[in-house]
């Protein structure tokens, strides 16, 4: 696994030494500074007036679903369209620029090559969820915060970003053009969330449980209210398997094909 | 050190190398050569682990390259046609990552890297930025990160394309550096090269080998002929008329005008007397008459595109 080891390494300070991260990480940051205190502001706002207004959901009333649960659904839209930009030149560039045959004909596994550069890809899906946690953190100087529902909602934003990252490597293995690859990467991620939809159109039960047992959105939603649960964490893991095997797949067949 | 048996490779219904069977001892500076397209760079890819033939086996250092991809690829240093370097990162990590992934323990890859360094005279650049190096540094940087891990076997695919002149000759003059050390093959289609550093040949055309031999046999290939370079003062229009009466000719070529002409014949030193007489009493003011030997190029063209003309091809 040492060959996974010397990858990620690489690939990792190739993330956090390229300018283009640290411009992914601004812009994601003046987003979260525009839309983040006035979601704090309204919050605060409806604090003040509640007991004037009828029918205000009490759920509304805690700040981890009055603020944060919005910040998570930003961030996931933000996932979706900047993890396909970091992992794009993962695979599709080193194709593009013929250092995959240094990878390839150096003593590692095609497993070693996924993994390290997998995990790499974590790391800097990791560093743009901490800078989303920082507002939450910044907030908890205002006002307490229950804080283990908190970050398992983070982990739960994690996950999926693992899992776009899993899937968004696979798509990269699929071209040389990175370009190609950030589009098919998008589609992945927006298509994960339209299974779920399977659930309203079906009529049998079992169709309905196979298609609710599928759908990121409702193993999202226990995290993201701070309850872990098993299945959830065995769905988000067996996407993220399945895509690494099907880039490592494909990195294999480079060799044979 | 390398064995290759009945290697054949099809890309689609397209054969790219045909049953090749060679075997390489250690130490050899082998010079693989052929025209462009005729399977020299898949040859290369296969003895790498980089891909896998259709059919047949290589085997290097006594480990098949199909069962033992690892092993093997611990045993080889490969530069590709083009260098594989990341235009984002710094020479000298660029060389640790390669001497890390080529599985050199820690505590030796600084003395790696600084020998490769100094071998391919990189000192003064390795603190910047391969995207800011020229070609010819790059593909030094490509040379480095071959040599790095030092490998029993180093494999060359066109090492000094789109050099120029002294690029070239610095290459190679490395390459001959590094003779010895390694067992070495070089694709190229560039002659003067193989020349200047091989020991030995593969011509290889068409995915088949249609020599392999040590460079000096090759040269000498047809014993007795003789090839006679003449250079005249006044124009000959149809030399071989003239020289009809000498039987020994067996072809006579215009060189680059009337006055100057290539002549083949078999037969000894008496014969080229014949034809200095003949040439000085028909007072066409002889200059220059020069014994030239078949060199590579000639064995080259011959064995590749001489083959396809028989065929009826060209």
């Amino acid at each position: 696994m040492s060959g996974t080891l010397t990858i990620f390494k690489k690939e990792l300070k190739g993330f956090y030494l390229n300018p283009t991260f640290w411009v992914i990480c601004f812009l994601v940051s003046v987003i979260f500074s525009w839309v983040y205190p006035i979601q704090l502001n309204l919050f605060a706002q409806l604090l003040l007036n509640y007991v004037m207004q009828q029918g205000v959901p009490t759920n509304q009333l805690n700040i981890h679903y009055g603020v944060f649960l919005r910040e998570l659904s930003y961030l996931n839209l933000l996932l979706i369209f900047v993890v396909p930009a970091l992992t794009m030149k993962l695979f599709a560039e080193e194709k593009k620029l013929r250092t995959f045959d240094l990878l390839l004909t150096s003593p590692v596994t095609s497993l070693e090559i996924v993994l390290g550069k997998y995990l790499a890809a974590l790391g800097a899906v990791l560093g743009i969820v901490i800078l989303a946690l920082l507002y939450p953190l910044a907030t908890s100087t205002l006002a307490t915060i229950n804080w283990p529902p908190l970050f398992i909602a983070f982990f739960g934003i994690f996950l999926v970003g693992a899992v776009y990252a899993a899937m968004n490597l696979f798509a990269s293995s699929l071209s040389e053009n990175s370009i190609a690859a950030y589009i098919i990467s998008v589609i992945f991620n927006l298509s994960i969330w339209f299974i779920g939809i399977g659930a309203e159109v079906v009529d049998s039960e079992k169709g309905r449980k196979f298609f609710e047992h599928v759908s990121l959105s409702s193993h999202l939603s226990t995290l993201v209210e701070g309850t872990l649960r098993t299945n959830g964490l065995i769905f988000f893991l067996s996407v993220i398997v399945l895509f690494c095997f099907l880039a490592e797949r494909v990195v294999e067949s480079s060799r044979w094909r | 050190m390398i064995q290759v048996r009945d290697l054949t490779k099809n890309y689609g219904p397209r054969r790219a190398i045909n049953k090749l069977n060679f075997s390489i001892a250690k130490g050899d500076v082998v010079g693989f050569l052929g025209p462009n397209g005729a399977g020299k760079s898949t040859t290369m890819k296969i003895i790498t682990g980089f891909m896998a033939p259709s059919h047949g086996t290589a085997s290097v250092a006594g480990f098949d390259v199909f069962e033992n991809p690892l092993e093997v690829k611990k045993r080889i240093g490969y530069l590709p046609e083009t260098p594989p370097v990341y235009g984002d990162m710094y020479v000298r990590d660029y060389l640790r990552y390669v001497a890390a992934l080529k599985k050199v323990p820690k505590e030796k890859i600084e003395a790696a890297v600084n020998a490769a360094i100094e071998k391919t005279n990189l000192g003064e650049v390795q603190k910047r930025l391969i995207h800011h190096l020229s070609k010819g540094f790059k593909q030094r940087v490509g040379i480095a990160q071959a040599i790095v891990s030092d490998p029993e076997v180093l494999i060359l695919d066109e090492p000094t394309v789109g050099l120029d002149p002294k690029q070239v000759a610095e290459i190679r003059d490395l390459i001959k550096t590094l003779k010895g050390q390694h067992t070495i093959i070089l694709s190229t289609h560039i002659l003067p090269e193989v020349e200047a550093t091989c020991e030995k040949v593969i011509i290889i055309n068409k995915g088949e080998i249609v020599a392999e031999d040590s460079i000096h046999n090759l040269s000498t290939m047809e014993k007795g002929q003789r090839r006679l370079h003449v250079r005249l003062r006044k124009d000959v229009e149809d030399m071989s008329t003239v020289l009809s009466p000498i039987q020994e000719i067996t072809a006579v070529t215009s060189g680059a005008s009337r006055k100057e002409w290539n002549i083949d014949l078999t037969g000894g030193e008496e014969i080229v007397e014949n034809i200095s007489s003949l040439l000085v009493t028909k007072g066409f003011g002889l200059l220059e008459l020069t014994p030239s030997k078949r060199d590579l190029e000639d064995v080259f063209l011959k064995l590749t595109y001489g083959q396809t003309q028989n065929g009826g091809e060209a």
